[in-house]
């Protein structure tokens, strides 16, 4: 059964200051050399998705740039391929609503002009490498015309959006704002036919100023919703102390291995030929991911380095994320620090923030 | 189709048996090169920084990694409509198929190719050198002197001419004497196998050559010297920069050494004339709690838990806990146990070791070791 792929990205978050000053959240650099919406483009492409639309954000100068005409995700097609679609700019983005049907309702040709039987809509800025395609064939033998992807949210996180009141034959029954450990935490993803898509765009019509899921949660007696469990790894950032973690668990072996280094399912990004890292002679990097094209003099630990970055004689990086291009000068100490693009770092300075309220720089800055 | 001022001619056909194990299932120009390189990156990516983008590239000994490596030639910009790169490999006619039989003779099979462009000149190249060119600059150099074949030389030591074959000049740089491997040098500009001909003049050549009962149909030690007998106008191009022919395990282990220890030679960081490759899947590196790394070039998906000194570790290597790696290149895809000691060695793509393994001498010659697996 053919199924294309939809992606929000036309919300952004009012937690990460600078760092969203100029770029969606969905084009917020991660893990040393990706944008977060790049797990979505990839989920897509290696589960077998060749026509792909992304609903954008106002600001989206940095996504189109990165996206491109999506060739790195196989995307770059005549049948089929990349749309980029403006999202609704009223309220300019939403804040914490994944699927404003406005949004969707403005990509109505997407829908209408594909012959595809099912729809998957996903966010573009959880951390995750999912295979659709049990999802797909779930859906397929279900009668529901939804299935919605949800996790059980492991103790100790602190999850917000939808939760899920699941019966005994895993039908959603219920959708709640409030959740607790081991509640299904819906993922921001969910399967739908795509005519009955088209008929809700229409049934609705009249409340395009709502969440999808409101609306679905609001008439929840008339809807049959099927469930799918995902139990991988999901990383969401919400502010700048969760971006450093997510960031830190690219270090952990088992994520590491089952997100990033999947052999049958890559996950795909812009590339940039980099040349290979030089670790000088006095270099001491503990625990850390470091990119292609840095030089690294000093000393690195649990920290994340971006592409190009040039880590000084004596400098100290620790629990960080150093995005591209930085020069972080020789003696300078950096703990609890996240910085954007092209942050000069000049000799002997020393930043600390704290775990719990790290220090954001902003792009182009010299200290 | 638009014509073509000048388009390159890859020689990358040869075995490079010389290269030992490294070429035993993979042609010399696709074989790995300063961890996330393959040697024909240089090649095409001097092609690119030169705004030359019709290549073609002539395949024989067992192309089918180099084959799916070069794929579109998109890595290095070549997917355009009016050229970019084909590869080209031996073909049946009416009469039968013939293998390559020497490099002029790869290039006579492919006078239809090159003459569907009418290039006025055609630029022949080597697939396995490591150098950064701008063949621009040579390039109008032959223009400016109406040269019927320009050949790009370096200086090398005295005491090596006879390795090489080597050019006399006169004093506008008119070639007079061409000798391969002269045991007295009376010059030490050495030929580094970069010829730019007129395509005219080369079309002409290569059907005499072919037609010369007794040639090797080689253009070193046929085509050029007939060249010059025939009293050609034949010049030479100096190279001042970096310049290494990788054929032996030595130069091969001693140019990526020369990479990474002098970045002046050959400076992979630099943003101008870059060097592109086709190996971008790879997550970024990651360096274990308790590794040591110190001197050395690690790349994209490689993950390191042991002591890694002054070494070489390319795309996606694993060196595991407790292991020592000294002197050493591991390529692509090759995973090293727990506590192994290397040393000196040059650990094949994709070759799995066991823990505790010991590979390589402190004062030996440098060794290859295991048999390639290969993926992209």
């Amino acid at each position: 059964m053919k199924t294309i792929g939809l992606i929000s990205a036309n919300y952004t978050s009012t937690e990460f200051g600078e760092l969203l000053d100029n770029r969606s959240l969905a084009s917020l650099p991660y893990g040393g050399r990706y944008r977060l919406i790049d797990f979505a483009l990839s989920n897509m492409s290696n589960s077998g998705i060749t026509t792909v639309g992304i609903i954008a954000p106002y600001n989206s100068g940095s996504l189109v740039d990165h996206v491109g005409i999506g060739s790195p995700w196989s995307l770059g097609r005549k049948s089929g391929g990349l749309f980029i679609m403006p999202g609704s700019a009223y309220g300019l983005q939403s804040v914490g609503s994944r699927f404003l049907l406005r949004d969707i309702i403005k990509c109505r040709k997407f829908f209408e002009r594909d012959d595809a039987d099912y729809v998957i809509m996903t966010n573009s800025t959880d951390v995750w490498n999912i295979d659709f395609r049990p999802l797909i064939s779930q859906h397929e033998k279900s009668q529901s015309p939804i299935t919605m992807v949800y996790k059980k949210v492991p103790k100790g996180e602190d999850y917000q959006g939808f939760f899920l009141d699941l019966d005994e034959e895993g039908k959603v029954r219920n959708i709640n704002i409030e959740g607790y450990a081991w509640s299904d935490y819906f993922a921001d993803c969910f399967i739908v036919d795509r005519e009955y898509m088209i008929d809700f765009m229409s049934w609705y019509e009249t409340l395009e100023y709502m969440d999808m899921l409101q609306i679905i949660r609001d008439n929840m007696d008339t809807m049959d919703i099927d469930s799918y469990e995902f139990k991988g790894y999901l990383g969401k950032i919400k502010n700048p102390v969760d971006f450093i973690k997510v960031n830190q668990d690219m270090t952990d072996y088992d994520i590491r291995n089952e997100v990033f280094c999947n052999d049958e399912r890559p996950i795909y990004t812009k590339a940039q030929d980099e040349a290979p890292v030089f670790h000088y002679k006095d270099a001491d990097v503990r625990n850390s991911v470091i990119s292609a094209g840095c030089r690294i003099e000093g000393r690195v630990e649990n920290s994340i380095i971006f592409r190009s970055v040039n880590i000084g004689k004596d400098a100290v990086v620790k629990n960080s994320v150093i995005m591209m291009h930085a020069e972080i000068g020789d003696g300078a100490v950096l703990n609890n620090v996240i910085t954007d693009k092209y942050v000069t770092i000049t000799d002997g300075v020393k930043i600390y923030g704290t775990k719990d309220a790290p220090v954001v720089l902003g792009k182009d800055k010299k200290i | 189709m638009k014509k073509k001022q000048c388009i390159a001619m890859l020689l990358a056909g040869g075995q490079g048996s010389r290269l030992g194990k490294l070429t035993t299932n993979i042609a010399k120009p696709a074989v790995s090169f300063g961890g996330k390189y393959r040697i024909i990156d240089f090649g095409l990516s001097n092609c690119l920084s030169s705004g030359i983008d019709t290549v073609g590239i002539l395949v024989q000994y067992k192309p089918l990694i180099l084959n799916r490596y070069v794929g579109t030639g998109e890595s290095w910009d070549m997917a355009v409509q009016d050229g970019g790169v084909h590869i080209l490999p031996p073909y049946a006619g009416e009469t039968g198929g013939e293998w390559y039989e020497g490099t002029a003779d790869a290039i006579y099979h492919n006078i239809d190719f090159i003459d569907m462009y009418e290039p006025e000149n055609v630029l022949i190249l080597s697939g396995d050198h490591i150098y950064k060119m701008d063949y621009n600059l040579m390039l109008t150099e032959h223009i400016d002197k109406n040269a019927d074949l320009t050949v790009s030389v370096i200086e090398v030591p005295w005491d090596e001419a006879s390795r090489f074959g080597i050019m006399s000049t006169d004093d506008e740089g008119r070639i007079v004497k061409f000798s391969e491997k002269p045991k007295k040098p009376d010059s030490n500009l050495a030929s580094m196998g970069i010829y730019i001909f007129k395509w005219k003049v080369l079309r002409k050549a290569l059907l005499d050559d072919h037609e010369d009962a007794k040639s090797s149909h080689d253009f070193g030690k046929d085509v050029i010297p007939k060249m010059l007998a025939d009293k050609k106008k034949l010049f030479v191009y100096r190279f001042n920069g970096y310049w290494r022919d990788v054929g032996t395990v030595k130069s091969y282990y001693d140019s990526q050494m020369d990479l990474m220890d002098d970045m002046e030679h050959i400076n992979v960081f630099t943003k101008d004339q870059k060097v592109y490759s086709n190996s971008n899947f790879y997550p970024p590196q990651f360096i274990g709690p308790k590794a040591n790394i110190s001197d050395s070039l690690i790349c994209n998906g490689c993950t390191v838990y042991g002591t890694v000194t002054h070494s070489i570790l390319g795309s996606g290597a694993v060196v595991g806990d407790g292991t020592v790696i000294e002197d050493s290149i591991v390529l692509p895809n090759a995973t090293i146990g727990r506590n192994c000691k290397i040393k000196n060695a040059i650990i094949n793509e994709g070759v799995v070791t066991e823990d505790n393994a010991e590979i390589g001498e402190a004062d030996g010659d440098v060794i290859v070791f295991g048999r390639a697996k290969l993926s992209i």
